[in-house]
């Protein structure tokens, strides 16, 4: 459901909201799929961003509207409030931060007293640190509750698109959903003037002498 | 030209969580849509791919003065089969979204980044999202001869881009010509081979002129047939 101010669009979309406690990365992951950037920085969530997310699918085009809520309680807003009409869900914890698992019952509780019945994901972000507090053995909540579980990192973008897929897959009632390449439209003709081009040049120069973001990986997922 | 990297191969710890989250835990819910299939068009069936190689890819936040991740998947050289006409698109991996499409033009050059070897800096205006930005790119390869060949390809399409736009510009320039001598010949000199080209000419002129006549005829007549 969008908001008041937010455009309608012709195709399927959803409410998605997204709980956990502050910090497990909920904004972070959100972020990752906005504009493909790793956001290090903390900066608590607020209430509550809402951002739409299209995805392409060999059924068409889809958009959730990602409800990115505060994790923090002094930051809370509207809380549960903001779950009205909630579609579909992901709870996140923090495999580095064992109290994050344990509040999962809590943030399900909330979520289940508002939405019933609604398609859940249960994910465990940051599984590239080497220190996981929580193992992948230990995680049983799931089970218990019948949600489906992901081992997921914003950073490494492992697994990052399955809560979608899986989400899209239960709301349509359709196991083969799968993601397709969007359609790359033919970019126009532009014509740009020497003095343009001088200043790219050297805004250039200078943006090459800047460092590349601290990374590692070299799997290009 | 065309080279592709194998494909990354899951660590051993990946692939024995991945087996164990395939499983469907989650529990029955009513759907709430039914989606069709549709017939997917990725934009690309006209071109061929010259160059296909995994990278990461980055974009310059002017504000921040940082280099900030616009995607990791695969960036390939398309050119179009009719127009010869050469594009950048990359891809991020499994969503599949676009995270650069721009044509590579003559006026660009790559660049290499001064503090990593396996990657190069460049700029174009972007349409990945549907409206034309400047944007300062940088990609990271996994290899120094990958950014090579990246840099090698690129360097060697915006040329011949160049050269294509010369090779038009001559040609209209000695269609011109070939234009200006005729029109001489046909005032100077009347060969016999002019003379039956004009024939020729005018006798489809005529023609067309008949047709013309014909089709103001009939409408004309066609107001009196509909009272």
């Amino acid at each position: 459901m969008a908001l008041p101010n937010q455009q309608t669009v012709d195709y399927p979309s959803f409410k998605l909201v997204i709980v956990g406690d502050g910090g497990t990365g909920k904004t972070t992951f959100v972020k990752r799929h906005l504009t493909g950037e790793f956001e290090k920085k903390y900066e608590p969530t607020i209430g509550v961003e809402v951002h739409p997310l299209d995805f392409f699918t060999n059924c068409g085009k889809i958009r959730f509207y990602c409800w990115d809520t505060a994790g923090q309680e002094k930051f809370g807003g509207l809380r549960d409030g903001y779950y009205i009409h909630g579609q579909c869900a992901i709870i996140m914890f923090d495999v580095t931060a064992r109290l994050t698992y344990k509040n999962v019952p809590t943030w399900h509780r909330d979520l289940c007293r508002v939405c019933e019945n609604i398609p859940i994901v249960l994910c465990g972000n940051k599984v590239d640190v080497k220190n996981r507090q929580v193992k992948a053995k230990q995680v049983t909540f799931h089970r218990k509750k019948n949600l489906q579980y992901y081992e997921i990192s914003a950073k490494s973008n492992y697994n990052f698109e399955k809560p979608f897929l899986y989400l899209a897959r239960k709301l349509a009632g359709n196991t083969d959903i799968h993601f397709v390449e969007s359609p790359a439209l033919a970019p126009p003709e532009v014509h740009i003037d020497l003095a343009a081009q001088q200043i790219h040049e050297a805004e250039l120069a200078q943006a090459a002498n800047q460092p590349l973001p601290d990374d590692d990986d070299d799997t290009f997922e | 030209m065309a080279s592709k990297e194998p494909e990354h191969e899951p660590r051993a710890d990946e692939e024995e969580t991945t087996a164990a989250e395939d499983e469907d835990t989650g529990a029955q819910v009513a759907p709430i849509v039914k989606l069709e299939e549709v017939t997917v068009t990725t934009g690309e069936e006209h071109e061929e791919a010259i160059l296909d190689l995994k990278s990461k890819l980055y974009r310059f936040d002017k504000d921040g003065n940082q280099w900030k991740e616009r995607g990791a998947g695969t960036v390939k050289f398309l050119k179009h089969k009719e127009s010869g006409k050469v594009r950048l698109v990359m891809r991020q991996s499994k969503t599949l979204k676009i995270c650069a499409n721009h044509l590579v033009l003559p006026t660009m050059t790559v660049t290499e980044h001064a503090g990593n070897d396996k990657s190069c800096v460049w700029h174009a205006t972007d349409f990945a999202e549907g409206e034309l930005k400047d944007e300062l790119f940088c990609i990271r390869f996994a290899s120094v001869e990958n950014c090579k060949l990246f840099m090698e390809t690129f360097q060697e399409v915006a040329e011949s881009q160049q050269q294509k736009e010369d090779n038009e510009d001559a040609s209209a320039a000695a269609g011109l010509l070939e234009k200006l001598s005729v029109e001489e010949k046909k005032t100077e000199e009347k060969t016999e081979e002019k003379e039956e080209k004009k024939t020729e000419e005018k006798e489809e002129k005529k023609t067309e002129e008949k047709a013309e006549e014909k089709e103001e005829e009939s409408e004309k007549k066609e107001p009196a047939s509909s009272t």
